[in-house]
């Protein structure tokens, strides 16, 4: 290979399909490896910079809804689904419109991003590992899918995750509490993002206190217990071996955003960016090999006859608002898929590769989310700090896993804020404002009077949130459908997907635990499931109403597998049908578990992109004169191109 | 140091005489004793500067002026670091620093020290006035010997605050040869605040537990305000690993030109590099000579104008008790900083009370007179005041 590669030929040793977590991250170990990469991304760019993100800001503090895309600027040429796309019809059931075509008995209502920097720019940043039980839920308890690997082989990477997005944890405590092996002797890079008020308020009343999920269950015990973030916190002095950690601080501003100053709008945005984005990460790229293209979207895969990929074809466009675009080509080595579950879905089946298992769009997952609200007797502090700092990790395992779904529960620290849009929706309902734009307006109460009201509802409003484990179901599936196309005439998603009778009975299980968190909190407990607009999640189970939330956790499209029959990609997400075609992300995983999964999602790619490296330099060994050197053993570790 | 009593309700006009800081002999600290006095005025020094720059950022109108906001708001976090470097550079002499005191606050307008020429450091709104005076604060310049120097036999005061820091400088150095490092720096190192005790802007709060951290401490003090000899750029890449940005004079001079310095500029040269959005009339006018005793009492801005001294005589408690008990309590600070924030809004938002200047366009503005008093009521007030919920168990104060 040249010691000096140059862009601007069309030929690239790797393609990266996506400018968020996993391309970010691949494309920054496969430059700094001396790979020459062509990063395309279907979004704008204009959340770069500093002024970007200012407008960002500007943007969500004015939007009506404080929705994760709401401070990202709509996109026609690479549409983004949103969750107001989704509202709940009177009697039950849902309506869907946007970017997504759906035609399931329950909606899919979370969303992601497509722009530079990817959905990470919104999420909420919590970083637990997934728990050893998690990757073999069918050998141990009988349902779902095995992952080809093991926490075991992922620990390493999920080390190397830990510090290419900065984590603040607490390793003692999650080794403790939930379980989790770690080596020994390891600390997070930095200190544990402290507790809030509220998770000390829920401690003092949880702690060593059992609930049972249904009378006559055996007794679970409770423990408030941190969860690890990728947020800036105390660096760790003992991190590394002593040589402890340096806070990456905001992509844009030097000197800005190197701890957690407790903004409390994580989701959708920190506006000091002590949150790990991507951008942090591309702003490290070696940028004499990576080279970014935004406004580029890719349309298919392009391979041979013989299953090799050769690159993608993708459209450039100017302007988002009115997408007129060109179609161009380019070839690379490798290629990787890195768009999101949904988007690589959709590639590989517009591309029609991959498709031998018949897996490619099935087994769509989430981790559906039950809500449950109350108001406690005293002043709690919400809206203070991160949405959530603490959670309750009892229910992530156990036998009762081989009834139900398991579900991790975090502890809001944002009071009603995602059950019923506080505290923008007390301020309405105190000023008369009522639901819809028809009624007429109620007498409110003002100045001091709405102030004091505002302070003694909203300083207790407490909740809590179950990410329910969903399981993989080939039913679940995202399909395209010429009929149904985006401005620039590429098949939108269209999607099926519905709740199984076990994440339903988790559902059931999780709301008695709701019950009786609010019974030992001695708080009131406001929680009710009608249908409605705003409640497009709303079904009935064994004669009660539930409603659920999608989590933003999509994942399961292109599903990783140990044979070729049943699954998509290999344990290192390369297609089984195409040697040199990765797909990347959450759409890789046969099983969400039971944590939130972005870190997983980065030690996957992490883990990729050193198979990558190894198929690269193999690919541009020069031919051997004499006998052949044996195969690399161990982690297969070999020497970069000079 | 003659703090001037406030005028009473008389309109301060502008030949106000301005407040006098008391400034160190002309000679090299001889001994201990005199090195605590001249580490104490560096300490007052790197203060002054902190409410005349917090005035100007908080002055612009919201949402207006971003890249000035945050370019001041950069440097005025660096002061603190300097004033956060000097007290562990006191401390690790054995020196005790003082924070909580009215001396510590020099009334405003004052001279600035350590100065051949009279410039009075006013709070002034953000503006071309209030930048010329920035400029001056930070301007690099030749930098005299230190006192004793056959070159400045002449003279018989300080000329400028390169010249007094040099002093120091000197003053160490001799003073670890002539007691040994070891017993120069025989301070107690659990007063030293470190990178754990926060920090969010450029460089790094490290210990000063020697000669070389000493000499690296005043380094970052001076370097980040003027710069290094014919760049336009702070040090922080060498000294810490970060990203090099102009140095505070440079930056200033950026805004004040509306265009910034690209990376072949020089002192010389002058910003050439894009155009910078500035607009000056995106911010409150003040009067810079605003006393509380100007608002009506009882009046919406009177109440937080005192609170606003209040919270900051809270503030001085918090950082005396950082450098001289427990680093620890150094992150009671930022809640304190953070009501003085929402104070200012109270008070720059609104139009001055009083007609005269309200014609003038005039906004309310805080005032920054710390008194004994004021002190004593927020020594008071400090146990169970905001930030200090947080603190670990066992924080003394």
């Amino acid at each position: 290979m040249s010691p000096a590669p140059r862009h601007g030929r069309g030929r690239y040793d790797v393609i990266v399909v996506g400018a968020g977590l996993s391309g970010s991250l691949i494309a920054k170990e496969l430059g700094d490896k001396g790979w020459r990469v062509l990063v395309l991304e279907a979004g704008t760019g204009t959340l770069d910079g500093w002024p970007g993100h200012l407008d960002a800001l500007d943007t969500f503090y004015g939007a009506l809804a404080k929705v994760p895309n709401s401070p990202y600027r709509p996109n026609a040429a690479a549409p983004s689904p949103d969750v107001l796309d989704v509202t709940g019809l009177p009697a039950g059931g849902y309506r869907a419109r946007g970017y997504f075509v759906q035609n399931g008995p329950l909606p899919y209502s979370t969303d992601y991003l497509r722009a530079r920097g990817g959905t990470v720019l919104h999420w909420l940043g919590l970083t637990p590992r997934m728990h050893p039980e998690d990757f073999r839920t069918r050998r141990t308890y009988g349902y779902g899918r095995d992952w080809p690997l093991g926490y075991d082989d992922l620990e390493p990477h999920y080390r190397a995750a830990e510090r290419a997005l900065g984590v603040a944890g607490d390793a003692a405590e999650q080794a403790a509490a939930v379980g989790l092996p770690f080596p020994d002797g390891y600390v997070y890079p930095m200190h544990a993002i402290p507790r809030s008020y509220v998770d000390d308020v829920f401690a003092a009343r949880l702690d060593g206190a059992t609930v049972r999920e249904a009378p006559g269950a055996p007794g679970t015990t409770l423990r408030v217990t941190g969860t690890p973030h990728a947020r800036n916190s105390t660096p760790d002095r003992r991190y590394d071996g002593g040589r402890g950690y340096r806070p990456a601080g905001a992509a844009g501003l030097p000197n800005y955003g190197e701890r957690c100053v407790g903004n409390a709008s994580c989701v959708p945005i920190c506006p000091v960016q002590a949150k790990y984005t991507p951008l942090k990460t591309q702003a490290t790229w070696d940028r004499r090999r990576v080279r970014l293209l935004t406004h580029a979207v890719v349309g298919r895969v392009l391979a041979d006859g013989n299953g090799r990929a050769l690159g993608v074809e993708y459209q450039e466009y100017e302007d988002p608002a009115a997408p007129v675009a060109t179609t161009r080509t380019a070839e690379a080595d490798v290629v990787v898929l890195a768009a999101h579950a949904i988007e690589n879905a959709r590639l590989l089946l517009v591309s029609r590769l991959a498709g031998h298992s018949d897996q490619v769009g099935r087994n769509l997952m989430d981790h559906p989310v039950l809500l449950g609200w109350g108001l406690a007797r005293h002043p709690v502090g919400p809206f203070r700090g991160p949405a959530s700092t603490s959670g309750l990790e009892s229910f992530r395992t156990g036998p009762a896993r081989r009834e139900r779904a398991p579900f991790r529960i975090e502890i809001s620290n944002w009071g009603w804020g995602w059950p019923a849009g506080s505290p923008g929706s007390d301020v309405a309902r105190l000023l008369g404002i009522g639901a819809g734009p028809a009624q007429p307006r109620a007498k409110g109460v003002f100045g001091a009077r709405l102030r004091t009201a505002l302070g003694e509802e909203i300083g207790r409003q407490v909740s809590v949130q179950f990410l329910m484990e969903q399981e993989a179901e080939e039913r679940n599936r995202v399909t395209v459908d010429r009929r149904h196309p985006d401005r620039l005439g590429n098949p939108r998603p269209v999607i099926t997907y519905d709740l199984s009778e076990r994440v339903k009975r988790g559902m059931a299980a999780a709301r008695s635990v709701s019950e009786e968190i609010f019974r030992l909190l001695g708080a009131e407990d406001r929680t009710a499931y009608e249908p409605g607009p705003l409640s497009p999640g709303y079904f009935r189970f064994e004669g009660r109403g539930f409603a659920f939330n999608g989590a933003g956790h999509g994942g399961g499209t292109h599903i990783m597998g140990a044979s070729r029959g049943t699954s998509v990609v290999d344990a290192w997400q390369r297609c089984w049908d195409h040697p040199n075609l990765y797909a990347v992300g959450c759409g890789s995983m046969p099983s969400m578990g039971t944590s939130n999964p972005s870190l997983t999602m980065a030690a996957l790619a992490l883990r990729s992109s050193e198979r990558i490296h190894r198929d690269l330099t193999e690919a541009h060994r020069p031919a051997a004169v004499g006998p052949l050197s044996p195969e690399p053993v161990g982690d297969g570790r070999t020497e970069g191109p000079a | 140091m003659s703090t001037l009593p406030p005028p009473p309700d008389a309109l301060a006009g502008p030949a106000a005489v301005p407040a006098r800081v008391e400034e160190p002999p002309f000679r090299v600290p001889r001994d201990r004793a005199d090195l605590h006095v001249f580490l104490q005025a560096a300490l007052t020094l790197e203060h002054l500067t902190i409410p005349p720059y917090l005035t100007a950022m908080y002055t612009l109108r919201p949402g207006t002026n971003r890249t000035a906001f945050y370019a001041i708001r950069a440097v005025v976090l660096e002061e603190m670091l300097h004033m956060t470097l000097v007290a562990n550079l006191l401390n690790a002499v054995g020196g005790k620093p003082l924070v909580a005191h009215s001396r510590f606050v020099t009334g405003y307008p004052a001279l600035l020290p350590y100065s051949r020429d009279r410039i009075p450091v006013a709070l002034r709104h953000f503006g071309t006035a209030a930048l010329d005076t920035f400029l001056y604060i930070e301007r690099p310049e030749y930098v005299a010997e230190p006192p004793g120097h056959p070159s400045v036999a002449g003279d018989t005061g300080w000329t400028s605050i390169g010249q007094f820091y040099n002093t120091i400088r000197t003053g160490l150095v001799r003073l670890a040869e002539e007691l040994g490092e070891a017993g120069l720096f025989n301070g107690d190192p659990r007063r030293q605040v470190g990178p754990e005790d926060f920090y969010n802007s450029g460089g790094e709060v490290f210990p000063v537990t020697g000669l070389a951290s000493a000499l690296k401490a005043l380094r970052v003090i001076t370097e980040q305000g003027e710069g290094v000899s014919r760049t336009v750029y702070n040090t922080d890449d060498q000294l810490f690993g970060e990203a090099r940005e102009p140095a505070h004079y440079f930056r200033f001079d950026e805004i004040r030109r509306r265009r910034s310095y690209g990376p072949h500029d020089t002192p010389a040269s002058g910003p050439t590099g894009p155009a910078l959005d500035v607009s000056w009339e995106d911010a409150y006018p003040i009067d810079p000579e605003a006393k509380v005793t100007h608002y009506p009492p009882g009046s919406a801005v009177r109440r937080a104008a005192e609170r606003f001294n209040a919270a900051y005589a809270r503030l001085l408690w918090v950082l005396e008790a950082a450098f001289t008990r427990d680093p620890a309590v150094l992150q009671a600070a930022v809640p304190a900083m953070l009501q003085l924030r929402d104070l200012s809004v109270q008070l720059y938002r609104n139009p001055h009370p009083d007609p005269a200047r309200r014609a003038r366009g005039l906004y309310a503005s805080a005032t920054y007179e710390i008194t004994e008093e004021l002190l004593g009521e927020a020594r008071r007030s400090l146990p169970g005041g905001p930030g200090t919920t947080a603190l670990p168990s066992g924080t003394r104060w």
